[in-house]
């Protein structure tokens, strides 16, 4: 496959897994948690490599769940404890991510991971960093990994619509019915931490946040029910990632800065022109109104 | 065997009490009103009762047991207030959420679920506004959503924190009627009620409760302008003591 194809699959996968799973972060109010687990899964990394001495797909998943869950229940017992829920995950995420600053510098020269890569991403290397799992043909590693962290998220997501759903809209009905509030928050929690792992090669800790949060903000803007907005979602993930590559590959730009703009301006555009809750539809019903 | 006793209840969120000792019994089939004052602990108490904060210490019985929620025994309206109304969901799937309890893992409501759920709608008066989002609800259409939704529990006692806040006087009558109804099926309702005027007209037993149990029986008995002075103190309304004795002549 082509070198180009391999870019724009490779963007889209990270546009649908991270745009479905950003719209429960969006409905949970959670973007900064998410922004938090985003940068501490390198700690994850890290000590994934430090373990197995390798640069593994399954380890740095294992490593990224593990770290990510800390990162979670860090904050909620700090938040337990009665300090404030957004102190909570400044001290929380800055602790963690800066230990995994530390030991990348101190294992600099074995691990192959530079923290501005880490951070930012380079998904022109993509198509170069090959494995080869099982009887499967070389391929991609991030294709691999995104390709199972999709099928991972979409079997979660399938399989706890309702009880995530309940748990987003109303966590004290679910509590009283017996859910397990705290499990499935963390169980999410669990699903951003490896979706942004995979997303790491292509986009980066920093740009997996946009990838996150701003298709999901777009597609909360654009409907009234859920199983739309998780659709809408993905569709928005995809476009910006193809739409981003293009871009970039004219203005001769970053390619993963590319998609991140282009989610921004989706979102912005979204914002403005939403038939129903967009700012200037809603100016406009005012005005209808104010004429009446 | 009496739906709900609770023994020497005491819960605090830090280390202030903000129930402490509180005992109540309430007997099956009838209509309880729980009075107090704003940050009395009502709806600490109807939390603690549903497992939902911890207790520090006392014992609460749900038909003679320890509460399970799997027992399916029990159904919830909380605050109106406690919920994101922006949320991406129509009021059937709200009802549709009274259901998942029985529903169980895995598996989705079926078409038995939205029967029931439609049938919960039409007995509160929203079944025009089933596919309706529920932003788009007014504050008295979205408490009868959540009163649905408890219906379609299908519990045997419910516990209903403020169901007539910010409702208008018809939605009340409807909401009082359908309460009556599901007394005369048997079930118990625990309601808090801000509204002193009309306690001896809506409930059977009453419970008032500031931070300990004032008093707890019969509403002829137990609803007096003294216990109301010691409940509120201070802050019961002059208005409020005139019509009060007004009413006991
Ligand atoms: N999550 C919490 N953390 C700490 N304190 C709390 C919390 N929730 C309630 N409180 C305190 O507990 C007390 C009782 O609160 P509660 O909500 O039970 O009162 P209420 O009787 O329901 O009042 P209202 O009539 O205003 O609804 C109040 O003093 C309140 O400040
Ligand atoms: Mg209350």
């Amino acid at each position: 496959m082509s070198y180009e194809s391999w870019i724009l699959i490779v963007g889209s996968l990270a546009g649908v897994t991270c745009g479905i799973t950003g719209c429960f972060l969006i409905l949970r109010k959670l973007s900064m948690l998410a922004d938090a687990i985003s940068h501490t899964v390198l700690l994850g990394i890290v000590l994934a490599f430090i373990v197995s001495q390798s640069m593994s797909g399954i380890y740095m998943l294992i490593g990224a769940v593990v770290v990510g869950l800390l990162t979670a229940v860090g904050v909620q017992m700090l938040h337990h404890a009665g300090i404030q829920e957004d102190a909570s995950i400044g001290v929380v995420f800055t602790f963690l991510f800066a230990v995994g600053v530390i030991l990348i510098t101190v294992f600099a020269d074995d691990v192959h991971l530079d923290v501005d890569h880490a951070l930012m991403g380079e998904i022109t290397f993509v198509p170069w960093d090959l494995v080869q799992w099982g009887f499967l043909p070389e391929l991609p590693k991030a294709f691999l990994m995104l390709s199972t962290v999709l099928v991972i998220n979409l079997v979660i997501i399938g399989l706890f619509y309702k009880e995530l759903k309940i748990t987003s809209f109303d966590p004290q009905m679910a509590a009283a019915i017996g859910l397990p509030v705290l499990l499935i928050h963390y169980l999410l929690m669990g699903l951003v931490s490896i979706t942004t792992v995979a997303s790491f090669d292509s986009v980066g800790a920093i740009l997996v946040v946009a990838m996150l949060i701003a298709p999901g903000a777009s597609a909360y803007l654009l409907t009234n029910k859920l199983s739309i907005m998780l659709l809408l979602s993905a569709l928005i993930g995809v476009s910006a990632a193809v739409i981003g590559y293009y871009l970039a590959s004219w203005l001769d730009v970053s390619i993963s800065g590319s998609m991140a703009t282009v989610n921004g301006i989706i979102f912005a555009l979204v914002f403005l022109f939403s038939p129903t809750k967009g700012l200037l539809s809603r100016k406009f019903t005012m005005k209808k109104l104010k004429m009446d | 065997m009496n739906p709900v006793v609770v023994e020497n209840l005491t819960v605090a969120y830090q280390k202030k009490p903000v129930l402490s000792n509180v005992s109540f019994e309430v007997p099956e089939g009838k209509l309880i009103g729980i009075i107090g004052p704003n940050g009395a602990g009502k709806s600490t108490l109807i939390k603690a009762i549903l497992g939902l904060i911890p207790k520090a210490a006392g014992e609460i019985k749900i038909y003679d047991k320890k509460y399970r929620p799997k027992d399916r025994v029990v159904g919830y309206v909380p605050q109106r207030g406690s919920v994101d109304w922006d949320f991406p969901t129509n009021a059937l799937d709200v009802v549709l959420m009274g259901r998942y309890g029985h529903v169980g893992w895995f598996k989705r409501p079926g078409k038995k679920d939205t029967e029931i759920a439609m049938e919960c709608l039409k007995k509160v008066g929203m079944e025009k506004y089933a596919n309706r989002q529920i932003s788009q609800l007014s504050g008295g259409q979205q408490q009868r959503v959540f009163l649905a939704r408890a219906l379609a529990q299908d519990a045997k006692v419910y516990f209903m924190d403020e169901p007539f806040v910010g409702v208008d006087a018809a939605t009340e009558r409807a909401i009082i009627e359908l309460l009556n109804e599901l007394k005369r099926q048997g079930k118990t309702v625990l309601v808090v009620h801000h509204d002193l005027q009309t306690v001896k007209e809506y409930f059977d037993h009453v419970m008032l409760l500031n931070v300990n149990t004032i008093a707890a029986g019969p509403t002829e008995e137990v609803f007096t302008l003294e216990n109301l002075t010691r409940t509120y103190g201070g802050k019961l309304s002059f208005l409020e003591k005139d019509q009060l004795i007004v009413e006991q002549k």
